[in-house]
């Protein structure tokens, strides 16, 4: 019974940290970010690749930060081909990992 | 029609017809000069407003709807129609769809660096008579125009100058315009922006050599990333035909999807 009490504990840690691991958190540097109307192509290229969400555009900073939840896997190749199409120039990209952590909202 | 009323007709729907082509073009900011940015949409947009011309031979009222397609990042094509209603000073209103032009716009140039771009363009636009006599001209246009911007998240400057051939022997136009923007908010996306524009809007009609340039104020209150509203009051500044008043637009641009 221990033993069967082992196993399932270590399926359970298993999934969690799978889970945590497949979703992303990616960054990107993009120059020529100068005018907020023009972003909005911008946005819809890169809500093309499956799993992104909450997509932020940062002017000041020339920043776009986004994540990518499920099993999906991203390249920055694919990434920056977004962006292009877009009418925008990428430099530097990186993808994290990315744990959700849940939020209480206290009154 | 005496000749010189009906070069006088010509240039006021030249500055009709051409400054409209320029208007409807612009992409993004500013209001009535074009824009180098082409959005990065493979289309799904449309723009649209209503503008007053008003000259001492009357009243025009002018609804054009532009929709643009890129086909490419650095190749757009589109289309734009024209609704005209004129309000003669002596004789009875007419209206009716004016000329249909078809456009594309190549980038030539794209420098980017942080929250800074400076793109060029060339755009070919071509118009065809395909409208009702009593409120376009019956001609053929080809107008080859050099786009230039240069934008910052603190102004914007944007320049276009254009050459237009006229058929049946019709004057020839150039065109030529200069805005600068600036924002009166912080920008943000998704946007709500309050933008201000002062632009020079000129043309100048070979042949009969006649000029006009107007000084074009503006505003411009963007809501969403898919919906802004404007509006543009142009005052000659220079007017060699002495008939012309001012212009008012008041219009939108819509992205559907």
């Amino acid at each position: 019974m221990k033993r069967i009490k082992y196993i399932l504990l270590l399926f359970i840690l298993l999934g969690v940290s799978s889970s945590f691991a497949q979703d992303k958190e990616v960054k990107i540097r993009v120059d020529g970010l100068s005018c907020p109307f023009c972003a909005y192509g911008l946005e819809k290229k890169l809500n093309d690749i499956e799993g992104v969400e909450n997509i932020h555009i940062d002017f000041e900073k020339g920043l776009v930060t986004l994540n990518i939840v499920g099993s999906q896997k991203i390249s920055e190749d694919e990434i920056k081909s977004k962006v292009e199409e877009a009418g925008f120039t990428p430099k530097k990209i990186e993808i994290s990992d990315f744990k959700k952590t849940s939020t209480k909202t206290i009154k | 029609m005496k000749k010189s009323k009906l070069n006088i007709w010509f240039v006021v729907l030249a500055v009709c017809a051409f400054s409209l082509t320029n208007e409807l073009l612009a992409q993004g900011p500013p209001i009535n000069t074009d824009s180098p940015i082409l959005l990065g949409l493979e289309g799904g947009g449309f723009r649209t407003f209503g503008k007053i011309v008003s000259t001492d031979l009357g009243e025009t009222y002018i609804q054009p709807l532009a929709i643009p397609y890129n086909l490419t990042t650095n190749l757009q094509i589109g289309a734009i129609q024209p609704f005209v209603t004129r309000f003669p000073k002596n004789g009875e209103n007419q209206s009716g769809f004016g000329n249909l032009s078809l456009f594309a716009k190549q980038m030539l140039l794209q420098i980017d660096s942080k929250a800074k771009t400076f793109r060029s363009l060339l755009k070919f636009t071509q118009t065809f008579p395909t409208g009702a006599s009593s409120v376009s001209a019956d001609v053929y246009s080809s107008q080859f125009m050099l786009v230039t911007g240069f934008v910052t998240l603190d102004y914007s400057l944007n320049t276009s100058i254009g050459y237009s051939f006229v058929s049946e022997n019709l004057p020839d136009n150039l065109v030529y315009n200069f805005a600068f923007g600036y924002p009166l908010l912080p920008q943000k996306y998704p946007p709500f922006q309050l933008n201000l524009y002062l632009e020079l809007n000129g043309q100048h009609t070979f042949d009969v050599n006649k000029s006009i340039l107007f000084l074009s104020p503006g505003i411009q209150l963007i809501t969403s990333s898919i919906f802004l509203v404007e509006s543009s009051l142009q005052f000659p500044i220079v007017d060699d035909i002495g008939i012309m008043n001012f212009t008012y637009s008041l219009g939108i641009r819509y992205l559907i999807f």
